[in-house]
């Protein structure tokens, strides 16, 4: 029991002492707990002998034990550094190999499809086109009728269309059907809303159609539809040269040439210079397989929205005109993707969707 | 699309122009007639000449072998070795020198000539077969060439051709043929245009020889016909079987190949008729009798529907009416006397019965084709002149008389338009004078007067109507390259707010972005994959929509739910990988009556097999395991997290298809909106997947609806949190979930967070029983909790449990 003011200089010395020398922090940790544990250590004792001293001892003793712990404070402090330092040291000289698999986060991918149909809506949104969607099991009325394809029309020849039979009864005077492309939802948007307009349309589409490397019975389209009071043809060349540069890059040029739609006129085709040979035709001293050597990529049907079209919905088409264009969006994924195979696309052998 | 195989030949014939064919092509292209591609035939090189046989003698050493001596020009005289008999001094010859590349007629490879003696006597060169040449299968003979060739000429400038091969619009009738494509070309390059020559057709036919009525004026506009004596059938003249050879038609015999090369040149479809063999003197376009029975060239015997339109004499159906002839009255080696038709037919009807007849497509007639679209009435005339004259000058056929029905002539479209309209519809800037330029070099007859543009449109461009089809035709003359780019300006559509969209591409970036891969699977599926979804066949979803007539049974309805996709991507995969990790977001098709299918977007996920952490096999930092129903749980409630959804509805255990015991369905508004768990082990054996496989199904918008429609923001606790461990022993049937609640019910308001640390089964607890280790965390948004109020708060937590849940708690 440290009672004397000598004591307690003892008392530090040795803490002091037996601090410095601590080994590791077990060791630093139950020096601290003698000396200084609130309940029993051994500086609180000394604290608490404090009030039985007369009062004429107490300030020189409290200063005393206050020094002794100020002291010993100290030491802990100073010694936990120079442990800390150390270990410190030691990790530094320490080396891992770091060729070991890490923990990796485990990751997947978005499909190449979805992710190419946000591009093509990002891309479109940023020229003003609102993304939206409609329903792939369709009315003959908006795939065909609307859109100036009347039945038996020669123009239904391209569009090997799938019928739909409702389990819960068919309406044989308004047949059912599966879309064959997104131009239906130039209809539905035009009904529902007044122009301007402006939107793109993503989505499932489905043809009678023999499967190979290239097609597919069924795959996704996306559609444009823009609706104003001076649109011409001009904008549409305009919107979709933004959209090939925005998607393939670079100088991107635009190429059109006239088609044939029912539902628009005058009608093209649209083709983008060949993003990979920039148009040459030519890559890595061969013919171009992006292209097909021909320096272009068709890449969408387009065109003047049709007035009888606009007439059906009750626009005047002495005042509103329109551009709308489509294409196919697996054509750009396997370009984008640089995927061999359209039929990759629904496969899902995971070997392939974790490689794009 | 109609295709059209154009030689150039032919099209040089009809119209002068100097470009070369690639040329050619390339404008046709741009101007909207499609090129697939564009063929030669006869490429055959430098050194395959147009010979002549100036002698022939026998070989000295062979029977059967001869020498002939060809002069292929400038005197140039070899010597060439021969088995054919069917040549003679004097014939023109197709010759090849040595290093030429030709077909072996016998392996039918190419290869290429070396000189080789023969029975001792070196053949230089060689004397040519068609199909050495590549020119059809015959290899009997030598192929002598018109005798007007000149010798010396390389054979391919003498013979070759080149074939441009396009795809015609079905609105562009009047392009499907020779003389069409020559019009465009004419107008493309303002280049003369040379009509195929006719014979006069004014000679009135006596109604005692030949007469032609229509009964159905719809159907069968205009009909005319002509008749012609004095026939001779043999083989057309060798220029015209290479244009039809060319074209891609099969050359028959000098009658029926003129009306083919007619209706190739002009477009206009002919039947020729033996004429003795028609009764009453008679063709009448009329249609079928119910059970008519007709016997086609093909050899099919047809029972015609009441709607098919046939030609007839007075007794019987001769033909179905510009799709397809009838054998009986066909023309045969001995005709003499020919009845020639040329009509006009509604397409609409010829459509339907080409349908109806399975004649429609690649199957159908050449004549089908062009009647399936909207050929002009205006070219029956135009086609009974060519082929008379062409029948005159190689069938030895006297024009006896000609007639024409077409009572309701169809008139030519005019169409009126300010010409600034070309310029608001293109954007370009082109003259007026630009746009009547590029018309009248169209054939349409054309004014401008005072801005106005007046113009018709020839009779054969029955596509053209309104002002914006006129505009088109500037622009594809002009070409599409004049119009400029601009982007678009005005007012701002409005635009609205697509949270359903929003919400399933932020589920799937979540899902992706917990290692989940997305797929995307066929929407149509095999029906037989719905009886695999549950142990007894009973199907898990409403009855689907049925595809009427799919490419493969394999894509023959459309799904009404997802789960069968995703097991067989899962089966998959699991044949080549340990384990599988994936979802797939996509509509399934819901039948209501009298409307369209109900299209709800559902999220299925499916986890089976091997949980290895990111790599296959890779196990080093984290111990092999396979996924468990923990883990189709959590990947569940993180995507509820994320999209801050509140799990509503009821839960009840089980759903068809799935494990009984360790899956549960939510239902709310009286459909089920989740389903997830272990799928019925029974189930995994039938599509392959090991036992455990887990599946969530989620339906997206019910979904959504649970989510707020904007967070909550927390801001964090302004004081600190008492921890407590407790330990809850409760009997084995006890679910997890009741103490939970229990705990979180007993001091609302300050129990913060329910923490499961660990469960244990064991010695230390009994048989029965089961021990929850969970540690609460209490807090008040109030102020510090006093050491009273959490003891308070800590005895009420104990009360309830042991009270309600007969709990007991270990120290």
């Amino acid at each position: 029991m440290a009672t004397t003011l000598q004591d307690l200089t003892t008392l530090a010395d040795t803490a002091v002492r037996e601090i410095s020398g601590a080994a590791d922090d077990g060791a630093l940790e139950s020096a601290r707990v003698r000396y200084l544990s609130r309940k029993d250590g051994l500086i609180t004792q000394a604290t608490k002998q404090l009030a039985t001293l007369p009062a004429s001892e107490r300030p020189a003793y409290g200063q005393a034990v206050n020094e002794a712990k100020r002291r010993i404070e100290a030491a802990l402090e100073e010694r936990e550094a120079a442990l800390r330092g150390a270990t410190i040291e030691k990790s530094l000289g320490e080396s891992a190999d770091l060729t070991l698999p890490p923990r990796r986060i485990r990751l997947a991918r978005t499909h190449p499809i979805a992710r190419t149909i946000r591009e093509i809506a990002r891309v479109l949104g940023s020229l003003g086109f609102e993304a939206i969607e409609g329903p792939e099991v369709e009315w003959d009325y908006y795939n065909f009728e609307a859109l100036n394809i009347p039945r038996d029309h020669p123009a239904r020849d391209k569009f090997n269309t799938l019928w739909i039979g409702n389990p819960l009864g068919d309406d044989p005077d308004r047949p059912m059907l599966l879309r064959t492309h997104t131009s239906p939802m130039q209809i539905r948007v035009m009904e529902k809303r007044q122009p301007p307009v402006r939107v793109v349309v993503p989505g499932r589409c489905y043809r009678f159609e023999a499967t190979d490397a290239t097609h597919e019975s069924i795959f996704h389209q996306y559609e444009g539809l823009a609706i104003d009071e001076q649109l011409s043809m001009a904008d549409l060349k305009g919107v979709l040269y933004s959209f090939a540069r925005q998607m393939f890059g670079g100088e991107r040029e635009v190429k059109f040439r006239p088609d044939y739609f029912p539902f628009t006129e005058p009608s093209a085709e649209i083709a983008f210079d060949c993003f990979v040979c920039d148009g040459t035709g030519t890559a890595n001293a061969g013919r171009c397989g992006t292209c097909g050597g021909s320096g272009w990529i068709e890449a969408a049907g387009c065109g003047m929205v049709h007035p009888a079209a606009l007439r059906r919905v009750g626009y005047d088409p002495a005042r509103y005109q329109g551009f709308a264009f489509g294409g196919g969006v697996e054509r750009l994924a396997m370009l984008l993707t640089g995927t061999p195979d359209i039929r990759l696309f629904h496969e899902n052998d995971m070997r392939y969707l974790e490689s794009v | 699309m109609p295709s059209l195989r154009v030689p150039l030949s032919w099209l040089r014939e009809l119209v002068t122009v100097d470009a070369d064919v690639a040329t050619i092509a390339d404008r046709l292209h741009m101007a909207g007639m499609e090129v697939d591609h564009v063929e030669r035939t006869g490429a055959w090189g430098d050194k395959v000449h147009v010979g002549r046989i100036a002698a022939l003698e026998k070989h000295p050493n062979a029977d059967k072998l001869q020498l002939a001596t060809v002069d292929y020009g400038n005197g140039r005289i070899k010597t060439v070795v021969t088995g054919a008999t069917n040549i003679a001094a004097g014939d023109i010859v197709p010759y090849a020198e040595a290093g030429a590349t030709l077909i072996d007629g016998h392996t039918g490879q190419p290869m290429v000539l070396r000189p080789k003696p023969m029975r001792g006597i070196q053949s230089e060169g060689m004397v040519l077969s068609a199909k050495e040449l590549g020119l059809g299968e015959d290899h009997d003979g030598i192929m002598l060439l018109p005798k007007t060739l000149p010798v010396g000429q390389l054979l391919q400038d003498a013979i070759g051709d080149a074939v441009i091969a396009l795809e015609i619009s079905p609105n562009r009738a009047d392009a499907l043929s020779i003389y069409g494509i020559a019009r465009e070309v004419s107008a493309l390059f303002a280049a003369p245009l040379h009509a195929p020559a006719g014979d006069d057709l004014s000679a009135v036919l006596d109604p005692k020889l030949l007469q032609v009525r229509t009964l159905d004026e719809a159907a069968c506009p205009r009909f005319g016909a002509a008749y012609l004596e004095g026939i001779a059938i043999h083989p057309s003249p060798s220029w015209m079987q290479e244009r039809l050879v060319a074209a891609g038609m099969r050359p028959i015999s000098n009658i029926v190949d003129i009306t083919n090369y007619v209706m190739l040149e002009l477009g206009q479809p002919l039947h020729a008729y033996d004429a003795t063999r028609l009764h009453g003197h008679v063709l009448v376009a009329r249609k079928a009798r119910a059970g008519e029975r007709l016997r086609t060239l093909d050899g099919v015997d047809r029972t015609l529907r009441s709607d098919d339109l046939v030609i007839a004499d007075a007794d019987r159906a001769l033909g179905l009416a510009g799709i397809m002839g009838g054998e009986d009255s066909e023309i045969r080696e001995g005709t003499t006397v020919v009845a020639l038709e040329a009509a006009s037919f509604a397409w609409r009807g010829i459509r339907r019965s080409t349908d109806a007849h399975g004649l429609s497509g690649s199957s159908g007639s050449a004549a089908a084709r062009r009647f399936g679209i909207d050929l002009s009435p205006a070219l029956v005339p135009i086609a009974l002149a060519r082929a008379a004259r062409l029948m005159r000058e190689h069938a030895s056929a006297r024009l006896i008389g000609a007639t024409d029905v077409y009572p309701k002539p169809r008139p030519r479209t005019t169409v009126r338009m300010p010409a600034s309209d070309v310029v608001r519809v293109l954007g370009a800037d082109i003259t007026p004078k630009e746009s009547v330029d590029a018309l009248v070099r169209l054939g349409f007859e054309t004014t401008l007067r005072d801005g106005t543009i007046e113009t018709t449109a020839p009779a054969v461009r029955t596509d053209i109507g309104i002002p914006e089809d006129i505009v088109e035709e500037v622009g594809r003359i002009v070409g599409y390259d004049r119009i400029p780019t601009r982007m678009p300006s005005g007012p701002l559509p409005v635009h609205e707010p697509h949270p359903f969209e929003r919400a399933r591409e932020h589920a799937r970036d979540v899902l992706v972005g917990a290692g989940l891969q997305d797929t995307i699977s066929y929407s149509a599926i095999d029906p037989a994959w719905l009886t695999r979804l549950t142990a007894d066949g009973t199907p898990v979803a409403p009855e689907p929509l049925r595809i009427v007539n799919p490419t493969t049974a394999s894509q023959s309805v459309m799904r009404p739910t997802l789960r069968a996709s995703v097991l067989d991507t899962a089966r998959r995969n699991m044949r080549y990988r340990s384990g599988v990790a994936f979802f797939e977001i996509a509509p399934v098709y819901l039948a209501r009556e009298k409307d369209l299918p109900d299209e709800r977007w559902t999220i299925a996920i499916c986890l089976a097999g091997r949980a290895d952490p990111v790599r296959e096999n890779e196990t080093w930092l984290s111990p092999e395991r396979r996924y468990d129903l923990h883990d189709i749980q959590g990947a569940v409630a993180a995507l509820r997290d994320a999209m801050r959804a509140s799990a509503t509805g009821t839960a009840t255990r089980g759903a068809p298809g799935m494990h009984p015991g360790r899956s549960e369905r939510i239902e709310a508004d009286g459909r089920t909106t989740a389903v997830v768990g272990q799928l019925d082990p029974r189930v995994a054996e039938k599509w392959e997947l090991p036992e455990e496989t887990f599946i969530a199904e989620l339906d997206l918008a019910a979904l959504l609806a649970e989510a707020p429609k904007r967070p909550a923001a927390a801001t964090p606790p302004r004081y600190p949190a008492a921890i407590r461990d407790l330990a809850i022993v409760v009997n084995e049937a006890r679910p997890y979930g009741e103490i939970e609640r229990a705990i979180a019910e007993s001091a609302k308001g300050t129990v913060e967070s329910v923490a499961l640390r660990d469960l244990y089964r064991g010695p230390q607890v009994g048989p029965g029983k089961k021990s929850f280790a969970v540690r609460v965390v209490l807090r008040s948004a109030a102020g510090t909790l006093s050491d009273e109020e959490v003891d308070k708060a800590m005895r009420r937590i104990q009360g309830r449990l042991e009270r309600q849940l007969g709990a007991t708690l270990r120290g």
